[in-house]
């Protein structure tokens, strides 16, 4: 869950229309195009989930965060058969109830929730319970990995720089590695991460 | 005990601070903070190069000497060079000797090669222009004629295929024939990295797309994660490339060192004894504090906060032995936060809780852009300044904070309470002063009198343990400066 608090808005008269906006906007709020020969930038503000990147990233500096009216991306995990919810946590191996976003505080349910809801690609993901929407790093490869666990495939927005695909888990490191590395305890960590994945759920509804 | 505080890192103006004009007081101004030298708590620190009398110049000297020892072969006189550096490395004593580094290391290849097309490449964190930052500070830009750029995590990637599988690259920092690895030697984020491959972990960070830094922090484990560094590294694209390694060696007082190689794990072994070796005591002293406020003091994000070269990250987690690999968690790493359920419990008995010393946290001065609500969830935290607390308010990777923290309008009042509230008088500074740490004298007496048996549990007993779980060499420990 997420408390949009500010939303993206661009001095047009600054914009060279290098397009790094566009592109590195994770729900693809953004689109650049030309008119006569000038670039306009178009930010749908209904898409929106104040992330930052285009501010971050523009070279030129025209992309300000201001404040908006509050609104907030969530789904009410209460809506779904938990049930179901558990069940595609556990398939993603997370527990439903761990962290999966530190900067919304967004819990693995919450997102197993957003899927469950129709949420087939990682930007409805994103603009339906605001997870990724913080630092927009660590998160990614939870968000894609409750995608695959729920058979959605997606294909990557041409030129966009987000969404490149999702990695390796503990789950599926080769046993070449493992008995080659044996330093790095990938068995005991992935024993670890399993214990976690299948602790009891308390206090459900708390 | 009343010694004269040392000087804090001064404040920075930076997007991710507040305006350093509304910063009213430093801790080390508040009544009965003493400076306590390094070398008075642990004996035989290395000596420094910075702070040194001869200045900056002692980087680009040690930098010239250690890269004598390097073959350059590779590189031609029509290479393109890709210089890769990481936003850490400016946070040292100002960011001075780190920027003095990456200079020589251009003039040295230069002048060694012949090559023209020599970039910097300045990976970051979660700030996305932190080093463009640093870059415009430090005079960069021109040094790099116009060819110093920051790089971030959502930037442009390119597929490396690893053992692991696909993992993604930043296209940036590859986008030379050669690149050179050019990092520093700190511990740091060792509730992370373990120190297991140290000197390899920005393979797997700053030169690296959100997809593999996501990998790292949520799909391995919390040792096992770092393998991902490895498997970029040793991939043929990036094989293909690597020239050499050269870092800024770091202790607890300072910098000690340049080291270059062009075989990364020479390098890397010797980062690991000599970061177990320098920070391991100061680090143990940390942990056996019984009680303290901390105050965050710092031009960091509030994990990166650094007293005696120690992050207030380590101190988080310094009620464990960070450096042993037997323990997979420390109280704080990414993987154990989200091992906490909705109602705050932990979601298995055996998560270890945060450091239990640190009674209540007063953030004067520490920046944004690092989600930090774990930290105030778990620790009494107060705010100084209502600018500061709105700037965490706006804060994407913040929103929740003050949630979890009160508001004070001034360091002296938020002191007080900290005080009252947690019945203790001991206090911690994490201000960046340099050669030793800002305390109260209550906690300068307990540190003294606690050290000579922490510094010796570490020599006879811990590094041990330490190098023998790394399979590093002991007596690498005499070569380490």
């Amino acid at each position: 869950m997420k408390i949009v608090k500010v939303q993206a808005e661009v001095d047009q008269s600054r914009c060279d229309g290098c397009k790094t906006c566009e592109r590195v906007c994770p729900v693809y709020a953004v689109s650049v195009k030309r008119v006569d020969k000038k670039p306009v930038v178009n930010i749908d503000l209904d898409i929106c989930v104040g992330c930052w990147n285009c501010e971050q990233r523009c070279p030129e500096y025209a992309i300000q965060m201001v404040s908006c009216t509050p609104f907030t991306l969530s789904v009410n995990v209460n809506d779904f058969d938990y049930g179901e919810i558990e069940a595609l946590c556990r398939k993603a191996h997370v527990h439903p109830k761990q962290l999966v976003c530190y900067c919304t505080a967004t819990r693995a349910e919450e997102v197993a929730a957003a899927v469950i809801g129709g949420a087939d690609s990682p930007d409805k993901v994103v603009r339906a319970c605001g997870v990724g929407a913080g630092c927009g790093i660590e998160c990614n490869q939870p968000i894609l990995r409750f995608l695959e666990a729920a058979g959605c495939s997606f294909e990557r927005k041409k030129n966009s720089y987000q969404w490149y695909g999702r990695t390796v888990t503990a789950w599926e490191v080769s046993q070449e590695v493992k008995d080659a590395h044996p330093a790095f305890r990938f068995d005991d960590d992935k024993d670890l991460l399993e214990r976690i994945v299948n602790a009891p759920i308390q206090d459900r509804n708390k | 005990m009343d010694l004269k505080p040392f000087a804090p890192a001064p404040t920075r103006v930076s997007q991710y601070g507040v305006d350093p004009s509304t910063i009213s007081k430093r801790a080390a101004e508040l009544e009965g903070i003493t400076g306590l030298g390094l070398s008075q708590l642990i004996g035989g620190q290395p000596e420094t190069i910075y702070p040194s009398d001869e200045g900056i110049k002692a980087v680009r000297d040690a930098t010239i000497k250690t890269l004598e020892g390097v073959d350059f072969s590779k590189i031609t006189n029509g290479s393109t060079v890709n210089i890769l550096a990481s936003h850490h490395g400016f946070t040292f004593m100002g960011g001075e000797p780190y920027s003095e580094m990456l200079r020589t290391i251009k003039d040295v290849v230069e002048r060694e090669t012949g090559a023209k097309e020599i970039r910097l490449r300045a990976g970051l964190g979660m700030r996305f222009r932190e080093t463009e930052e640093y870059i415009k500070a430090f005079g960069l830009d021109e040094y790099f004629n116009g060819k110093a750029v920051g790089m971030a995590p959502i930037d442009a990637g390119v597929a490396i295929e690893t053992k692991l599988g696909t993992l993604y690259g930043l296209k940036r920092a590859y986008d030379a024939d050669f690149i050179i690895h050019a990092h520093n030697s700190d511990v740091r984020e060792v509730h992370f990295h373990r120190q297991v491959d140290r000197a390899v972990k920005p393979f797997g960070m700053s030169y690296a797309r959100c997809e593999t830094r996501s990998t790292y922090h949520m799909n391995l484990g919390p040792r096992a994660a770092n393998f991902v560094a490895r498997s970029i590294f040793e991939s043929e694209f990036v094989q293909e490339k690597f020239a050499f390694a050269c870092f800024l060696v770091m202790s607890p007082a300072g910098a000690i060192d340049v080291d270059a190689d062009n075989n990364l794990y020479a390098l890397n072994d010797r980062v690991t004894a000599g970061g177990m070796k320098h920070y391991g005591k100061i680090i143990e002293l940390m942990g056996a504090i019984k009680d303290c406020i901390v105050v965050l003091d710092f031009p960091c994000p509030v994990p990166y906060v650094f007293a005696c070269g120690v992050i207030y990250a380590n101190m988080v987690s310094a009620n464990i032995d960070v450096f042993d690999l037997d323990s997979p968690l420390p109280p704080y790493t990414w993987y154990t936060e989200t091992f906490y359920d909705h109602t705050g419990r932990p979601l298995l008995p055996e998560i270890p809780e945060i450091n239990p010393a640190i009674k209540t946290v007063v953030h004067n001065y520490a920046w944004i852009g690092y989600p930090a609500v774990f930290f105030a969830e778990h620790t009494p935290t107060i705010m100084v300044g209502a600018e500061q607390a709105e700037l965490f308010n706006r804060d994407p990777m913040n929103l929740n904070y003050m949630k979890h923290a009160l508001l004070s309008d001034n360091l002296d009042s938020a002191i007080a309470f900290a005080r009252k509230t947690s019945g203790t008088d001991k206090i911690m500074i994490f201000d960046g002063a340099s050669g030793g740490l800002n305390v109260s004298q209550s906690l300068a007496e307990d540190l003294l009198r606690i050290a000579p048996s922490v510094c010796s549990r570490v020599d006879q007993v811990l590094l041990p343990k330490w190098l023998s779980q790394r399979n590093v060499d002991p007596d690498l420990l005499k070569m380490v400066a």
